[in-house]
């Protein structure tokens, strides 16, 4: 079932061509020049019942503002959004009943209330009943490990507290939807920790997830589908795994020494189309390898018939790597095959 | 609607408890609002010392209208206030927040805020309100004290409409400052006085275009029986109800234009 449907979204700001000063201001009451800025470039998004999406992209992709599209925030230029089958935009209200939305940056909870009072006065307006309420807030508070900042105001949270607090408020309600813009902004390595390991939980529940994120190391253990978006349009969208197959299947075998090899030509010739080179000032290889043509097994074996090993370490690849590339304009969508037409593999350019 | 208001008073609530952490500041602007208004009234007695009558309206009459004011804006400050947050939510990117809650987003900006220094206006408002009616002198009959219960409920309203309308303003000028509607608020305070004073523009921009005149002197002339239009007070739940449709019309355009704020 399509918990959210996107189609041929567009967003464009218009923001009013002013010069600097108070006659900059004069003469644009006079002129009136606008500039235009297309924030997103016809989007569409197809998301099922219990998918955990991750939408990549870089700085001013245009992430955010599809997110306060597909949140009812904005209003789109033109296109259409339903989620849960309702129009975000035109029934705010039973829109914000079936989702729970965390922005990194921007806390949701009442400023000046402790972090109770800003949790009840959600759970009257989501109409909550007392025992559903208990039920969901015990739970958040566990996983979340936020009991002790209940009764503080938010105001007086650290970043990561007022992160879960955030996290808190956007669930109590059981939100089948939940979109999360950037929820790890300025968090620890143990809190970040904490937090992935409840994504994980929640989605394996069955709740629709979708993640932007810049901390790609976040994505590979909750989400199972990766979206990429430059410049306001997808330029990639398929399942995690099959683009970390296509895009980034070498492996990398970081091998040590016992002692300096006289020459590494060996083992290269041992496997064909791998790339050998020396690491730790000679006292170390490093084999990258495609796991389709040479097991792990083969290429140890090549290297021992060769050199001694002390220890060995296999490097996975990272979703980094992949959209890595995409910033770097490898992997954007040529001329004659739009993303929409061929949404599981952009060609690599 | 009922779970409207209900939900409308948990977030004053909310609010209230939040504001009482600031005692200090709730002093300073309850004495604030009793000097400003207590200015304005020794200006009006320093007046009728001088001109007895003006237009026919004598010095408890105008007290009593000015009354009227205090009270009407002292219940607008304290159970609307947040009209006047309007510009900082809606430029400063709050209004995210409250677009994805399940409560009428009008209703959230409008409950954000609490004005304690209302109670200052009520006080003072209500004591001259008390004192001008000992003065001018009605005969209360049942059917003016209806009257007037009637009228005086619905004058605020009008009040909170057209702070709602004016502070929309800010969908479109886009600053966090509220300069603009403050400056339509001025303009209200000329119906601080009767309205027959001035000059056919002005009553018409009062009484028609932006309706301040019905949040004090329409509801007196009801209650007074007063001058020739005091059948226009008896029309106070009209203009109200037009206020704030007017005031929801602009919130509505104005959400059709958030454009949120980059982040
Ligand atoms: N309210 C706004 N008014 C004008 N332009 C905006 C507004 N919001 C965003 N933009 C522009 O739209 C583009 C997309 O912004 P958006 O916030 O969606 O990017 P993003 O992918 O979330 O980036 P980041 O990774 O930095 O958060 C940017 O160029 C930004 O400058
Ligand atoms: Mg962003």
């Amino acid at each position: 079932m399509a918990r959210i449907e996107a189609d041929d979204l567009r967003k464009v700001f218009r923001s009013p061509d002013k010069r600097p000063g108070l006659a900059g201001s004069l003469r644009h009451l006079v002129e009136r020049r606008y500039s235009e800025k297309v924030a997103v470039d016809g989007i569409s998004l197809r998301v099922d019942e219990g998918e955990a999406v991750a939408y990549v992209g870089p700085n001013g992709a245009g992430k955010s503002t599809t997110i306060k599209l597909l949140t009812g925030i904005l209003v789109p230029t033109s296109g259409e959004v339903r989620v849960n089958g309702i129009v975000p935009h035109r029934n705010r209200v039973e829109n914000a009943r079936g989702i729970g939305v965390v922005f990194g940056q921007r806390t949701s909870l009442w400023w000046d209330l402790a972090v109770r009072d800003s949790l009840e006065l959600l759970r009257d307006m989501h109409g909550l009943s007392t025992a559903e309420y208990w039920a969901n807030l015990d739970r958040l508070v566990e996983m979340l490990g936020i009991g002790d900042l209940l009764s503080s105001t938010a105001r007086r949270l650290s970043l990561g507290q007022r992160m879960r607090a955030d996290l808190a408020a956007a669930l109590l309600h059981d939100p089948p939807i939940v979109y999360l813009d950037e929820p790890t902004i300025g968090l620890d390595i143990e809190v970040k920790d904490r937090l992935r390991a409840f994504l994980r939980q929640i989605v394996a529940e069955g709740t629709t997830l979708v993640l932007t994120t810049h901390d790609l190391g976040e994505i590979e253990d909750v989400c199972s589908r990766l979206v990429i978006i430059d410049h306001g349009r997808i330029v990639h969208d398929g399942g995690l795994r099959q683009v970390i197959e296509t895009y980034a299947r070498e492996r990398v075998m970081h091998v040590d020494l016992a002692a300096r090899p006289v020459s590494l030509a060996g083992i290269a010739t041992r496997l064909a189309g791998a790339t050998v080179i020396e690491e730790r000032d000679g006292l170390g290889v490093a084999v990258t390898f495609d796991p389709l043509a040479h097991t792990a097994g083969d290429v140890l074996t090549a290297i021992q018939a060769e050199l001694q090993v002390v220890d060995l370490r296999i490097k996975e690849p990272a979703i980094e790597d992949v959209v890595r590339r995409v910033y770097a304009g490898q992997l954007i969508p040529g001329p004659d095959d739009s993303p929409d037409d061929s949404p599981d593999d952009s060609p690599v350019r | 609607m009922r779970r409207n208001l209900w939900l409308y008073r948990r977030c004053l609530g909310a609010q209230l408890r939040a504001t009482l952490e600031y005692e200090g500041d709730f002093w300073i602007m309850s004495v604030a609002a009793l000097l400003t208004q207590g200015m304005g009234i020794v200006f009006l007695w320093a007046i009728f010392r001088a001109i007895p009558q003006i237009n026919g309206w004598r010095f408890w009459d105008v007290v009593l209208i000015y009354s009227l004011v205090a009270l009407t804006e002292g219940i607008a400050v304290l159970l609307a206030q947040g009209a006047w947050s309007m510009a900082v939510t809606v430029n400063l990117g709050g209004l995210d927040t409250i677009l994805v809650r399940p409560y009428s987003p009008l209703l959230q900006v409008l409950s954000s805020q609490i004005g304690m220094n209302g109670l200052g206006n009520l006080a003072l408002g209500g004591s001259l309100f008390v004192a001008a009616l000992l003065h001018v002198g009605v005969a209360w009959s049942p059917g003016r004290i209806a009257t007037a219960a009637f009228v005086l409920a619905f004058a605020p309203l009008v009040k909170i409409g057209l702070n709602v309308l004016t502070n929309c303003s800010a969908f479109w000028l886009k600053t966090p400052w509220s300069m603009f509607p403050f400056a339509f608020h001025t303009l209200g305070e000329l119906a601080r006085y009767p309205i027959s004073i001035y000059g056919v523009v002005v009553r018409v921009i009062l009484s028609v275009v932006l309706p301040y005149a019905f949040m004090s002197y329409f509801p007196a002339t009801a209650v007074l029986s007063l001058g020739s239009s005091s059948w226009l007070g008896v029309l106070t739940p009209v203009a109200a109800v037009w206020c704030l449709l007017l005031g929801r019309w602009a919130f509505r355009r104005g959400l059709l234009r958030y454009e949120s704020a980059g982040s």
